[in-house]
Order: structure tokens, then C-alpha cells, then sequence
């Protein structure tokens, strides 16, 4: 939270009611707040359901913890006493941000690196641009560029992780059973709501130790930051009075070993080969132009020499088997009739531009510097897990299937932008200007209206009374890039029913884990 | 930035009771280096920034010791072509400006004439023009409260050095987003645009009988708080800007028919996460009394 201690000074002007409409003190929120509530559900058989990249919750082993009664233990919890006895004010201010369900805090500090890292390198001087190196994150420019895909991919692995952690967790939590040191000693106070979820492994230990790894791979820069916010967060689960020592760690022992195995995927899924030579980039266009008479061009000056991403299209999806079988159809001919409507259609909206498209334009926008749009949907996500009270799991369910969803589309889209090589508004219609920055990659389909299609469809899923709100959200989002100048109707409206599309087996996926 | 010296909050003018002075004025404003933190550069996704600016403004002589002030800027903004970024210029009514002046000491000798006066002022968006749009938003989009110190010596001969401080206290402008980055996030549309102190002198001479001014002048800023812009990337309200200006104006008035005209350029020399602008104004002034009397400094 923000306090401005100048603007005290202001309260004094309102007083005169002169200044009224200066307004006094504002809290800025720099993150989702929420009560830590009691859980909906505890899900005692969370360990039976299907993991994503396990075989099972028992692939991963965690030997059996030490008795209760074992003097091991019994100094473990006098640990804890001792540790909150000595608890300081900053220490209690952080087992309330990290509340009991601190899944959410580990995505807001995903999303929080993504907009940091969201920034396109500049031109040099001499006309040329240099890209982010990975075997040289400092640059100039720094690594990553957090774009869409990058974004949504790095939010994948998260939460596919802590998933399957999650899972893991939760195997031998109910085959152990061994409660929470605020169960076994009564002078130990919880911090949050009481629950039945057994204590060991620590599922916020899982949380905590896959989300820094994964983030620390796709953000290496921010090593220091994320080891500094886990340890913060280790000591806030024993200090909560909800885990001993030997909980934290067999919860870590998880993480370490489930963040491997989803790193290694990482490693081989083709993002490596998404950001082209500008050879491949060039053939890759020439074929388009071959097949469809038209190429998109980079207008920027200098210009770009290669798109964002030409290859993400061939990234390893998730759980769609054959990306090019759901390659939506052929966009408009340059000379057909609905091509000459759709031009009238967005110099009307240019022309006649007024608030209400200009704010639905800036409400969606999601542009360099921000989350991006697949980090707006996570953040909706985790407004809503908190409303319904989800556990842990549920929690990570939600936002693993929502994250697979996402980025399953985004390769979708982005596989339809280079094969049809669409060109966008500014390079199609003379002199015509826009309220919204027009990104560096072909036009169809418009990536909002797929990653938030697919998106809203998994939490309409997760969360049937909110599907008409949120698939109302994702055709705003849609035409929200049309209104901006930087997308044709069939862009938004092709790739909405695209997104949807894809994100159906992502949810019949979800249908058979077990879960329901 | 575009800056009036006709009778303004900032200058140490002050009109008998009911007089009104009435301006129209034009500032052509231009950039195509701007700071980027503390970094001078170009951008050509944006290419030259031109900015026009027409302002209304009303001086009122309320008594012999306070003046009145009310004016309304209308902004153009837009591209040179060719650009990089095709954005769309915008225009519309910036801030609705209310100030109040008030001349606490005037010290008469033989030698010359020392004067201590105070401004307070308000202005507040009157249209609904989106701040969160730089480097085309017309303005800051927030309320902003300021309480300005000036003080003046001006000789017998007609030379005057001036010199005023003032604390400018910003509210908060509304994106039409609701996260933004700002050394870490935020959830919400609400912007805290920084309060900032700002510095100004001139030395300056009045000549034929009062009818003449010239007036070289310095104008500085500095947010007390803000971020820096952040690399090729856009700016926002919530920047720290600082401002190093400086500019010389002429002004005459016309004796006896009320009429006046003014003259200015100004450059910034130095800034921070601001454009490296030069301007350029021109003015009318009209000034009548309501009791049928005419004043002449």
C-alpha cells in the first residue's frame, strides 16, 4: 500500500471546500486483497487426480515424517513457539499479505516480473536492433522481453507445477496424516482460518519452491528478489503456527523436484526456435505471399527486421494434438467486398472515436509494460478462487487448466498471424492513425480475442455462474483491438471462436482428472 | 508548458479594482528529443511532438491589492509524419485555471519599489481527456492546488528582478486501465501524479513610460516524487519530471486603447523524463475598466 504523506497537507484545502474534488488520501492497491476465509472443500482425495506432467501424486516420494511423539518433532514445535514468541510487527504484515492461500501471491509476483520485463529493446543508433540474449540476461537489453508469449508460457509452467506439486502434496498429506503443529499444541495460535488439511508435506512450501524456480528460469535476473520473497514466505508458514520445519521441507523436496521435470519440458518445447533469423523469417513470409498475394509489414522506424515470434506457432502444446487441424479459415481477399466494409467499419470508429470505445480500447489494452492479456486473466482468476473460498489445489487446478488454455491458443494464433501473414489497418488503409500501439506480428487472428476466449471458457468451466459475465468479458477484449486501430472484425471475431475452440481440450482434459 | 506572461498568477502585475484583462493567446510547442529518466533521446515512433495551445484567460481587479484570475487552455496534439508509431493526435478543453493574487507588501522608496505578493491557485480537467496517453495527453489530469511566494524590486529606472517559489500539490488522475506498472504494480485506475515545487526569476525592464516590458526569464520544476519513464517505453502521469526552461518575452501596451501585445520563446535546457520542448507564444490583451477608468501601471 501507497501512502502519500504530502497529500495530508491537501486534507487541509479540502477543509476549506474550495478543493473538494482534489479528494484526500487514496490507497493505491499494489495487490489483490482478500481475507484469508475457511476453505469451500479440502479435497481429501487430491491425491488420486491426474497430474498434468507426473504420472501420479506418488511418482515423487517423500518418506513417511517423524512421529508426533518422536522428540525430533516435539523440538520442531518448540521451534515454532519460540519463533512466535519472538515474531515481529513486519513479520505479522507478512503472514497477512501471504495469507492461506498464497498460490495467489506467487501468481501477482509473476505477473508483477511480466510487466516489468514486458518492454520491447529499441532501436540502436545505427538503425539495427540487438534482441534480449539469454546467455547474456544483463544485455543491454536485459532478458526476458516478456511478451504475450513468453508471458503465457511462463505462467503455464507455473502453474502446471504447482499443480502437480499441489497433487503431490496432497498424496501424502491424507496417507500420513500428520496434523498441523496448531493442532497438536494448543498454546500455538493459527494465524488463519482452522482446516483438516494434514500438515505434511506443506503445500505452501510446494507453492513457494516450484513457482521460485520456474520464475527464476524464465526471469534470471530476478534471482536475488525471488529468494528473498521465498525465504520471507518459509518463515510465514512456520510463524502462521501451520508447519513445522520437516512440513516446509518435504514440501520443498516436491517442489524442487516437480519444478525439474516441468523445466525440462521447457527446455525442449521449441521456444528456443519461436524468435527466427530474419532468413526464416523472410521464407516464412515469401511462402505467405506465394499462397495469399498479401504479407504483413513492419511499419516501425527503422523497422523491425523480423516479427515477434515467427516459430511460437510450433511450440509443444499442452493438449491440443495437431495445432494446424484447428487453424481457423482464410481471412478476407484484399479486393472482396468484406474486406472493403471491415476498412469502413474502422475508419468509422477512428473517425467518431469516443469515450466509451476508447475506454474499452484502454481497458483491454495490456500493452508493453503491463501483465499482458493472458496476466489479466490470471489476475481475474485469482479474484474469483478467493471469492469461492478455493484451497490450494483447487486453486492451482483452476489456474493450471486456465494457464494450458492460454497458451494452447496463443500457439494457435500465432501459427494462423504467419501462416496468413495478414497485414494490419495502418499498413492497408491510407494515412490512418490509431488510439492503440500496433504490435510487431501479422494481424489475424487478434491474439486478445484468442487468449481470452480460451481463458474465459476454463474459468466458465470452473466457475458455471460467472460464464456469461467472463465470455461477455473475452468478446470485449475482442472488439476492444478493433475500436484501438490495430485489428480487423474477423481478426477479434475469427479468433474468439478459435480460442474457444482450443480451449475445449483443455477442459475435456480437465473433465477426466478426477476432480469432479 | 507553454507559459503567459501577460498579468499571470506568476508575475508580480497587479490591476486597480475593476479592471479586467482580457487574453488570447497561442503557444506552438515542439519536441523531438526527450528525456528518458535522465537519458536524452529520440524516438521516431513518435517522431517531432508538436503541441498548440490556445489560452482564454480573464485578469480581474477585485481590489487595488487582489486580483482575480479564471482561464481555460484548449490543446492540440499530434505527430510529424513520417512516424513509426501512427498514433492519433488529440484535441480538446485542458484544465479550467482559478487563481487569486494578492500583494501582502509594496515598499516605496525614492530608489525603487519592493513588492511581496501571494497566489493561490486551482485548476481541474474540464473535459474528459485521458491523461494516461503521453506524449499526446493534453494534461496531467488531476486536480492540482498551488500556493506560490513572488517578490520583486524594480528600480526607478524600470529595471525589475523577480523571483517566486511555488508548491503545486497534484490529486490523482484515472487511467481508463486498472493495473499499472509503477517499480511494481498496481491494481487499480487511480494514478498519483506527483506534487512538485516550481522555481521561477526574470529580470526584466519597463520602458516609455511603462508602455514596454522585456523579460528574460527561468522556469524550473521538480516532481518530489515519481518514476522514471522507462526504456523505449511510454510515459506516464506518474512520472518524476523536472524542468529546466529558459525564455525571454516582450510585451507592450498599446496607451490608451486598452490594447497590448505579447511576444515569447522559451527553451528546456535541462529535464527529466520530459520533452526537450521550445515554444513559442504570441498574445492580445485587452484591458477596460468597469468604472469607466482606465489604469496604467
Amino acid at each position: 500500500m501507497k501512502n502519500k504523506f504530502l497529500k495530508i497537507s491537501i486534507t487541509l484545502s479540502c477543509l476549506t471546500g474550495l478543493f473538494l474534488s482534489i479528494s484526500c488520501e487514496k490507497d493505491l492497491p499494489t495487490y489483490l486483497e482478500f481475507e484469508s476465509a475457511p476453505f469451500a472443500s479440502i479435497d481429501e482425495n487430491g491425491g488420486t487426480w491426474k497430474p498434468v506432467l507426473l504420472a501420479s501424486g506418488s511418482q515423487i516420494t517423500i518418506e513417511a515424517p517423524s512421529s508426533t511423539s518422536s522428540e525430533a518433532y516435539q523440538n520442531e514445535l518448540a521451534d515454532v513457539r519460540d519463533k512466535m514468541n519472538s515474531i515481529t510487527g513486519k513479520q505479522k504484515k507478512d503472514i497477512t499479505y501471504w495469507t492461506n492461500n498464497p498460490l495467489i501471491r506467487w501468481n501477482e509476483i509473476a505477473l508483477e516480473l511480466i510487466a516489468k520485463y514486458n518492454l520491447i529493446p529499441g532501436p540502436n543508433p545505427d538503425g539495427t536492433y540487438t534482441l534480449p540474449d539469454p546467455t547474456n540476461p544483463d544485455g543491454p537489453p536485459p532478458f526476458p522481453f516478456a511478451h504475450p508469449p513468453y508471458a503465457c508460457r511462463a505462467l503455464a509452467y507455473m502453474s502446471v507445477a504447482q499443480f502437480d506439486g499441489l497433487i503431490t502434496a496432497w498424496n501424502y498429506k491424507f496417507q500420513y496424516n500428520r496434523t498441523a503443529p496448531y493442532k497438536q499444541d494448543s498454546s500455538i495460535q493459527y494465524a488463519y482460518p482452522d482446516n483438516n488439511i494434514p500438515s505434511y508435506p506443506s503445500d505452501g512450501a510446494v507453492v513457494g519452491r516450484a513457482s521460485r524456480l520456474i520464475l527464476e528460469a524464465m526471469f534470471p535476473l530476478e534471482k536475488d528478489y525471488l529468494q528473498q520473497k521465498e525465504a520471507e514466505f518459509f518463515n510465514s508458514l512456520i510463524l502462521s503456527g501451520g508447519n513445522v520445519q520437516s512440513d516446509i521441507d518435504a514440501g520443498i523436496e516436491i517442489g524442487n523436484n516437480v519444478a525439474a521435470i516441468a523445466l525440462e519440458r521447457a527446455a525442449n518445447d521449441g521456444m528456443k526456435k519461436a524468435q527466427t533469423p530474419k532468413a526464416v523469417s523472410d521464407s516464412i513470409k515469401a511462402a505467405a505471399y506465394a499462397r495469399f498475394g498479401w504479407a504483413w509489414e513492419n511499419l516501425e522506424v527503422p523497422p523491425r527486421p523480423v516479427g515477434l515470434t515467427p516459430l511460437f506457432g510450433k511450440v509443444k502444446t499442452w493438449n491440443v494434438p495437431n495445432i494446424e487441424a484447428v487453424r481457423p479459415p482464410v481471412p478476407p481477399q484484399l479486393d472482396s467486398e468484406a474486406f472493403q466494409q471491415d476498412v469502413q467499419i474502422l475508419k468509422n470508429y477512428a473517425d467518431n472515436m469516443n469515450t466509451e470505445w476508447r475506454s474499452i480500447a484502454n481497458f483491454w489494452q495490456d500493452g508493453l509494460g503491463t501483465y499482458t492479456p493472458p496476466g489479466h486473466w490470471n489476475r481475474f482468476a485469482n479474484q474469483f478462487i478467493t471469492e469461492d473460498h478455493f484451497n490450494p489445489l483447487r486453486a492451482a487446478r483452476t489456474m493450471a487448466y486456465m494457464n494450458m488454455a492460454i497458451m494452447d491458443s496463443g500457439i494457435g494464433c500465432w501459427d494462423a498471424k504467419y501462416y496468413y501473414h495478414y497485414p494490419r489497418p495502418i499498413q492497408m488503409i491510407d494515412n490512418f492513425q490509431t488510439i492503440a500501439g500496433t504490435p510487431n506480428f501479422p494481424s489475424y487472428t487478434s491474439g486478445h480475442s484468442v487468449f481470452s476466449a480460451a481463458a474465459s471458457e476454463v474459468l466458465a468451466y470452473v466457475f458455471p455462474e460467472r460464464a456469461s459475465l467472463v465470455r461477455g468479458w473475452a468478446e470485449e477484449a475482442a472488439i476492444s483491438r478493433v475500436y484501438g486501430g490495430i485489428h480487423w472484425t474477423f481478426d477479434a471475431f475469427v479468433g474468439t471462436d478459435q480460442g474457444r475452440e482450443i480451449a475445449q481440450f483443455t477442459i475435456n482434459r480437465a473433465k477426466q482428472d478426477g476432480a469432479n | 508548458m507553454g507559459s503567459l506572461r501577460a498579468q499571470t498568477p506568476s508575475d508580480a502585475t497587479l490591476m486597480h479594482s475593476k479592471n479586467i484583462c482580457l487574453l488570447f493567446a497561442t503557444d506552438f510547442g515542439a519536441f523531438n528529443q526527450y528525456w528518458e529518466g535522465e537519458l536524452l533521446r529520440e524516438n521516431q515512433t513518435v517522431a517531432t511532438v508538436h503541441r498548440y495551445t490556445s489560452t482564454t484567460m480573464a485578469a480581474i481587479g477585485v481590489l487595488d491589492k487582489l486580483d482575480f484570475y479564471v482561464g481555460v487552455p484548449y490543446v492540440t496534439t499530434r505527430s510529424s509524419k513520417p512516424n513509426g508509431g501512427k498514433f492519433a493526435g488529440v484535441s480538446n478543453f485542458q484544465d479550467i485555471i482559478f487563481a487569486a493574487k494578492y500583494q501582502v507588501l509594496n515598499f516605496q522608496s525614492e530608489k525603487g519599489q519592493f513588492l511581496f505578493l501571494t497566489t493561490v491557485g486551482y485548476s481541474t480537467p474540464i473535459s474528459d481527456y485521458l491523461s494516461d496517453y503521453k506524449p499526446y495527453s493534453i494534461g496531467l489530469g488531476a486536480p492540482e492546488f498551488s500556493a506560490r511566494g513572488i517578490l520583486q524590486y524594480k528600480t526607478a529606472f524600470g529595471l525589475f528582478l523577480r523571483g517566486d517559489v511555488a508548491h503545486l500539490w497534484r490529486g490523482y488522475t484515472k487511467a481508463e486501465r486498472d493495473y499499472y506498472y509503477n517499480d511494481g504494480s498496481y491494481y487499480t485506475a487511480w494514478m498519483d501524479v506527483p506534487d512538485a515545487w516550481n522555481y521561477e526569476a526574470a529580470l526584466g525592464l519597463w520602458c516609455f513610460s511603462n508602455s514596454l516590458k522585456f523579460e528574460v526569464n527561468y522556469f524550473g520544476l521538480k516532481s518530489t516524487s515519481g518514476d522514471d519513464i522507462r526504456p523505449y517505453n511510454a510515459a506516464q502521469p506518474t512520472n518524476k519530471v523536472e524542468v529546466d526552461r529558459v525564455g525571454a518575452s516582450i510585451q507592450y501596451f498599446l496607451p490608451r486603447t486598452g490594447f497590448g501585445a505579447i511576444v515569447y520563446h522559451n527553451r528546456v535546457i535541462e529535464g527529466r523524463n520530459v520533452g526537450k520542448s521550445h515554444n513559442t507564444g504570441i498574445g492580445v490583451t485587452y484591458q477596460f475598466s468597469i468604472k469607466k477608468k482606465q489604469h496604467e501601471e
